[in-house]
């Protein structure tokens, strides 16, 4: 039987194929990534991206909840301020209406009120970051203003009805603000400032008209609930924001899993391989080495 | 009746054959590790014999030249396998350079650098960080900056990918002078043989072709057709003919629609080489197809990202009040007119953070109605993209990309192997064995001394005759 006299080069071939496996091997543990190119894995290549794409979503959306949070926290104490201020007025109004307090104590009580009304509005007008946080979408306008022109004093909005959403990496929305037109001067009995302003009115000239002094307290009372009624929103979107951030930050925790799983090398494994490789390479090291040593063919034999 | 004289004729014809014999082997010896050259035996004739007086005796032998051991059959599959793992390597290597633009991102901080999908994502968070604060300027920049990279990295790719285009344009149109120049060997070659050995096998004229038609099929997928008097014909895998006995056709190239093409008689032959094989048919392959299908999911990927984002930024308001117009458009990306192309071309126009729209059309400066709904794109579906979102889009790709490139792979090792085996088939027939060598060598030796020996003891028996018996006259 003829056989290949050249098989000492293919030895050299295998050789040289055990060497670039190794090297595959080493660059594997030395960098720690399973996928080094595409063609080594195309389908956990096309996983990769996914999973990449989902982990820096909820990475970037937890950076942004720590962003809404304070603003919504801001809005919070806030309208707590203002829900005390109101409070405090409506206790005075009610001394001032009950008929026995004189002319200068109406008066006080009514510059009182004039002083809790400045407060409200200066709350109202509070910002965040430079932004004023009850505008709705014109946050860089002051949102109230009060023309004293008239008597009863009118306070005028001037932001608008906007209402901005974050949105969550799983599409749900979370209310960020409330306009302050909602909040303070809404139409009819619910408006803070229409209320506070009638009383100023009232009590500025010392004689207090009753019937409308009742009146006017019963219209902030209900204004009072209002806030409260719009503070519930702001304080349903602060618990949805910590809330959902806790669940995107453990469904990040996940995904981080399966993506290290995905990518990372498996050092146990790739170190068996890699002395499997090595002890291949030696194996056909010392067999070139003994077919070169030896007498490979039969002339060596001959004597001449 | 056979004569002393006769016996004498038989065995200085036997010293001669074994001479000639042992050159054979000697010439085999010395072309050894001579690349191409076909291991020769010597041919052995047994002189016809002669009647005498009814008595029929042997003539001796004659030695009649060296028989190639060569089995054009197995040649003729190992150039064919040639040509189909000379293909795929080349092919290989060009999709390694493609596959080395798109590294698997392993999502440690220092690996995101360069990698698309990374990008995307990057770029659609920024806008989903301008929703918690619409009127931050750093937030604002940072969507700039992160559409600076997408544009930066989508171009960059696109432009390597260009350039690896053009170099394999550059290789291809280099392999035509080489092929030219075997062709014209060949030619050469085959008026050799057809005029010194039309009848048999040609030797080392031979071994010379067949080793051409090795390089040959190395470079281009070729068919070989033995014509009379031991000619050979050789047409390209599509049947356009290269060489026809002493005549060869050459190759020539010319630029069409920017890229090379190939020309066979005036035809244009780019297509079918593309498909032959050899490393011209895999150069072309990757050329026009591999990298141009990369290019265009780059450009769909890029003019869908684009328009998508400077229809709305267009539409929304930005930090100024104002909203795009026909004569001011509120782009944030150069602006594509077609598909084709868009990846070379993507880059940012636009310079100041203030005219990002993050709010909706008509809205306060504070709103981000619009910032959603850029950042909604991320989740989009998009005709262009194949009715995927971007980074589902781009995900597809590179698993496509991926398995194109693993494809090739286990195709080339698989032909490899296969070359392999028939390179060993080959080998074990024709390439010289040093085994054999020696012991033919030791044969030739035992013969041509026991002829040696018939020689001289004939010799001592034609002085005993020509002396009849006195010793001294002739020694």
């Amino acid at each position: 039987m003829r056989v290949d006299p050249t098989y000492v080069s293919n030895l050299v071939g295998s050789l040289d194929q055990t060497q670039l496996n190794e090297q595959q091997l080493t660059a594997e543990l030395s960098s720690g990534v399973a996928i080094n190119s595409l063609g080594q894995n195309p389908v956990g290549s096309g996983e990769n991206v996914i999973l990449l794409n989902q982990i820096q979503q909820d990475d970037s959306f937890t950076q942004s909840t720590h962003l809404v949070t304070g603003q919504l926290q801001v809005a919070d104490s806030t309208l707590g301020s203002v829900v005390t201020q109101l409070t405090q007025a409506i206790s005075l109004a009610t001394s001032a209406n009950n008929g026995t307090m004189n002319a200068s104590d109406v008066e006080s009580i009514g510059s009182q009120i004039s002083g809790i009304l400045n407060e409200v509005q200066s709350l109202a007008n509070t910002s965040y970051q430079g932004q004023y946080i009850f505008a709705g979408g014109q946050t860089s306008i002051q949102p109230f203003t009060t023309s004293s022109a008239t008597s009863p004093a009118v306070t005028t909005y001037n932001g608008d009805q906007d209402v901005n959403y974050l949105q969550t990496p799983n599409g749900q929305k979370i209310q960020l603000n409330v306009p302050g037109s909602q909040v303070f001067s809404a139409s009819g009995s619910n408006s803070v400032f229409g209320a506070l302003n009638n009383l100023v009115a009232d009590y500025s000239s010392g004689t207090v008209n009753t019937t409308q002094a009742v009146s006017d307290t019963e219209a902030l009372s209900t204004a009072l609930n209002y806030v409260s009624q719009q503070r519930v929103t702001i304080d349903n979107s602060i618990t949805q924001v910590t809330a959902t951030s806790e669940a995107i930050t453990s469904d990040q925790t996940q995904l981080t899993t399966a993506q290290t799983n995905l990518m990372q090398a498996d050092v146990g494994q790739v170190s068996t391989q890699l002395s499997l490789a090595e002890t291949q390479q030696t194996a056909l090291e010392d067999v070139i080495a003994q077919l070169n040593s030896s007498s490979n063919s039969l002339f060596s034999k001959i004597q001449a | 009746m056979g004569t002393i004289s006769s016996a004498f004729a038989m065995i200085s014809g036997a010293l001669n054959a074994d001479q000639a014999a042992l050159s054979i082997v000697a010439n085999n010896v010395a072309n050894a590790n001579t690349p191409g050259y076909t291991q020769e035996t010597p041919n052995w004739r047994q002189n016809a014999p002669i009647d005498i007086n009814g008595v029929s005796l042997g003539d001796g032998v004659s030695e009649t030249g060296a028989t190639s051991l060569r089995d054009s059959v197995l040649g003729a599959r190992l150039d064919q396998q040639q040509q189909l793992a000379s293909a795929s390597s080349a092919r290989l290597t060009a999709l390694d350079s493609v596959q080395a633009l798109f590294t698997p991102d392993s999502g440690s901080i220092s690996s995101t650098a360069g990698d698309i999908g990374s990008d995307i994502t990057s770029f659609f968070n920024s806008f989903s960080s301008l929703e918690a604060n619409p009127t931050d300027n750093a937030k604002r920049q940072q969507v700039l900056s992160s559409a600076i990279t997408l544009a930066g990295d989508v171009s960059n790719a696109a432009a390597s990918l260009n350039s690896q285009r053009s170099a394999l344009d550059q290789e291809a149109s280099g392999v035509t002078s080489q092929v030219n120049a075997l062709t014209s060997a060949i030619s050469q070659l085959n008026l050799q043989i057809q005029s010194t050995s039309p009848g048999a096998d040609a030797g080392t004229l031979q071994d010379q072709r067949d080793e051409d038609i090795g390089q040959l099929s190395q470079l281009i997928g070729i068919n070989q057709v033995k014509t009379e008097n031991n000619g050979l014909s050789i047409t390209t895998t599509s049947g356009q003919l290269l060489v026809a006995g002493g005549s060869n056709f050459q190759l020539t190239t010319g630029s069409v629609n920017g890229v090379t093409d190939f020309f066979l008689g005036g035809n244009n032959i780019t297509a079918a080489l593309t498909t032959g094989g050899g490393q011209l048919g895999g150069d072309l392959t990757a050329r026009d197809q591999d990298i141009p299908t990369a290019l265009s999911s780059l450009d769909q990927l890029a003019y869908s990202v684009s328009t998508s984002v400077n229809a709305l930024n267009n539409t929304g308001t930005d930090l100024d009040g104002a909203t795009g117009t026909a004569a001011n458009p509120l782009y944030i990306f150069n602006q594509p007119t077609a598909v084709a192309g868009s990846a070379a071309n993507m880059s940012v126009v636009m310079t100041d953070p203030n005219q990002i729209a993050a709010a909706g059309l008509g809205a306060g400066t504070g709103d981000n109605a619009n910032a959603t709904a850029m950042a909604n794109l991320a989740k989009a579906a998009s005709a262009t993209l194949n009715n995927q979102t971007p980074t589902d889009f781009y995900s597809s790709f590179v698993s496509t990309l991926g398995a194109t490139v693993s494809g090739v792979q286990a195709e080339n090792t698989a032909q490899n192997a296969s070359v392999t085996q028939l390179q060993t088939q080959n080998n074990a027939l024709s390439g010289v064995n040093l085994n054999d060598e020696a012991a033919a060598m030791s044969t030739l030796q035992s013969s041509y001394q026991a002829a040696s020996q018939v020689f001289t003891m004939l010799n001592t028996l034609m002085a005993a005759a020509l002396n009849l018996g006195d010793q001294t006259t002739v020694a």
